[in-house]
């Protein structure tokens, strides 16, 4: 049997509010999984149900098969590293780690050996005998991990571990977890309100929106294939233009522009959004009949480092952001110049409003 | 532009307390505490020292530690005192732990918290007569278990340590509760939380985690109780019906009755004294695992 968790219609109401509108979602044994959305999505309570935290209101979560309906979290073989990270101030850290354990009743050899081992993948050795307050938030972080994978769960449950810490200790723990995760061996479930930090680490992504799961795939086909505007605008940078679509159902980009390649999807829309990432979009014309090309005009233009970032707007008022590459060209060009742009056919996509 | 030659801001200046300042702010409270609770404590002490006509000694020590009688009151006040923390804590507890817990509404929980203080507002010596009429031997409860059958002769729970215990307990109750209610709210839900999902049963984690951070609310309480129930006069002298004494009446006596005012100075010392030994030893004991928690 490859899934280890399965999510089945599962409804979560409190009150007149509902929290998760039927979410299924299978998680492969091993796999990498990120539950990604904006706050009130949704996704920490999907966490918590599977965590035992929140009794679903309809349908079933099963872990290897068994239902949980009904099992207490003690007795659910998930653990969860938590927001805070709530490690026990009256313990030290070695007590945190050798709390699950001591609750299996290993014998006391056992659990001092499993707790130095989790102390070492963690890359703690040495600080079992501090305080959580005597350590710094990474480290904090650290010994929640281990606290986590000494119970050796099915999978364990991530709950926006590293919203706590600073910009760079997040970039060098997303980087330590996908390491431990290959080195474990165990299934994650990951859940981050970041597009980047799920980008980064997740072999899979489920994009989530008021109670539901839009889009479920990897990093990569979501980014290349959103399949609505709402994902399109929240994993990674994106331009919507909004287009009309005429009578035959082909798509106009701009008003008075050229005719485009595109056709709406489906039958009877009257408006559509065109997907275009910022880094698709080249200067000059067309170069070929797989191109579209458009005429705008320079709006801004900012240096971000690796390149030049352009504000471009269209004759009807519709902005789009470009980042071409660096080139004299580019050099050359100042606020309020008319220049043409380009991009492959196949770099956008028609979304449904 | 050199950032120095800014002007110094007034407002943040004069915001700022100074220590003339603070100290000057803190006279009141200084002279208030010097008047009214250092002098008379001085004078206690030399109270104590001294003979009846004027010179020091240590002979009024000598009476009262040499005293049988003084020493039975006061293991008398101890004992007493510590079952009233014993018992306060043991009906606290549960009782806080619901507030907490499971009075979710916020009116609800004031209007716990209100009907907890609302007998504060009554004098003690209501109250404790209002304990005569319940506990006495055709009180309501002598009268419901001769009723019920479970005696066939009234008990004698009145005018004894038991109805001094109860009264005590009943009276300072609220304190225990809510220095309790104030730390057991503070503790983080997600380290209980934590505790469920490494495996432990509720229980396991109300013993190993939700306890634990809720001790320094107990200790503080019940010191607060012991030293309330060591100092008490009214409960004890309605409730012990002459038959108990307690070193807080002992020490009235001595003013009031016995005009031996260096002998009642003597003994508050070494009540005070006592009781300070005894609280100091029970932080001792909790010492690291209070600076653990907080």
């Amino acid at each position: 049997m490859l899934d280890v968790v399965v999510v089945d219609s599962l409804v979560k109401r409190y009150g007149p509010v509902t929290a998760l509108a039927g979410v299924s979602l299978a998680i492969r044994r091993g796999e990498f999984i990120a539950l990604l959305g904006p706050s009130g999505c949704g996704k920490t309570t999907l966490l918590r149900a599977v965590a035992g935290f929140v009794e679903p209101t309809s349908g079933e979560i099963r872990i290897n098969g068994r239902p949980m309906q009904g099992v207490p979290p003690n007795l659910r073989p998930v653990n969860t590293v938590f927001q805070q990270f709530a490690l026990f101030p009256h313990m030290t850290a070695s007590e945190n780690i050798a709390f699950g354990p001591r609750r299996q009743r290993l014998a006391p050899a056992q659990i001092h050996g499993r707790v130095q081992d989790a102390l070492a993948m963690v890359g703690l050795e040495g600080l079992g005998a501090r305080y959580p307050r005597e350590l710094s938030g990474g480290q904090q972080q650290r010994v929640a991990l281990a606290r986590a994978i000494v119970n050796r769960p099915e999978v364990l449950l991530l709950d926006e571990p590293l919203g706590a810490l600073d910009l760079k200790l997040r970039k060098r723990m997303q980087v330590e977890l996908k390491r431990l995760h290959q080195q474990l061996g165990m299934t994650f479930l990951f859940v981050t309100h970041d597009q980047q930090e799920a980008l980064a680490m997740a072999d899979r992504i489920a994009v989530m929106r008021e109670g539901a799961i839009v889009q479920l795939g990897s990093g990569a086909e979501i980014y290349r294939n959103p399949a609505t505007r709402y994902v399109a605008d929240f994993i990674g940078e994106a331009n919507l233009i909004t287009c009309r679509v005429d009578a035959s159902g082909a798509v106009q980009i701009t008003p008075n522009g050229p005719g485009s390649p595109y056709r709406a999807p489906a039958k009877g829309a009257r408006q559509v959004s065109l997907m275009v990432r910022p880094e698709s979009v080249r200067l000059g014309g067309a170069a070929g009949t797989d191109q579209v090309a458009l005429r705008a005009k320079l709006k801004d233009k900012v240096f971000v480092g690796s390149t030049y970032r352009l504000y471009l707007v269209f004759a009807d008022g519709q902005e789009i952001a470009a980042e071409p590459g660096c080139s004299s060209e580019v050099d050359e060009l100042a606020p309020g110049d008319m220049v043409w742009v380009h991009w492959h056919k196949d770099a956008a996509r028609v979304l449904e409003d | 532009m050199r950032t120095d030659a800014r002007p110094v801001e007034q407002g943040g200046e004069g915001m700022r307390l100074t220590s003339a300042n603070a100290a000057f702010l803190m006279l009141g409270p200084i002279a208030f505490f010097v008047l009214f609770f250092l002098a008379p404590f001085g004078l206690l002490v030399a109270e104590s020292f001294m003979r009846p006509d004027g010179g020091v000694t240590l002979g009024n020590y000598v009476s009262v530690l040499s005293d049988g009688y003084y020493w039975n009151a006061l293991i008398n006040t101890l004992l007493i005192s510590l079952w009233v923390t014993v018992v306060a804590f043991l009906l606290g507890y549960p009782l806080a732990y619901f507030i907490v817990f499971h009075v979710l509404r916020p009116w609800g929980r004031r209007l716990i918290y209100v009907l907890l203080m609302t007998p504060l507002f009554t004098s003690n010596i209501v109250r404790a007569f209002g304990w005569i009429v319940i506990l006495g031997r055709r009180g309501i409860v002598n009268a419901t278990l001769l009723a019920v059958g479970l005696i066939d002769r009234p008990l004698d729970i009145l005018y004894g340590k038991l109805s001094i215990v109860i009264g005590l307990a009943y009276i300072l109750l609220p304190i225990m509760v809510l220095s309790i209610c104030s730390v057991l709210q503070t503790v983080d839900r997600s380290l209980i939380e934590a505790a469920r999902d490494l495996g432990a049963r509720p229980s396991r984690a109300f013993v190993a985690v939700t306890f634990p951070l809720s001790l320094p609310g107990v200790v503080a309480g019940s010191i607060i109780v012991f030293a309330l129930s060591v100092s008490a006069y009214v409960i004890p002298s309605i409730l012990s019906g002459g038959r108990e004494m307690v070193t807080p009446i002992l020490i009235f006596q001595q003013y009031a009755a016995t005009f031996r005012p260096d002998i009642g100075a003597t003994l508050s010392v070494v009540l005070l004294a006592v009781t300070l030994l005894l609280i100091g030893s029970y932080l001792i004991l909790f010492e690291r695992r209070l600076r653990a928690v907080g």
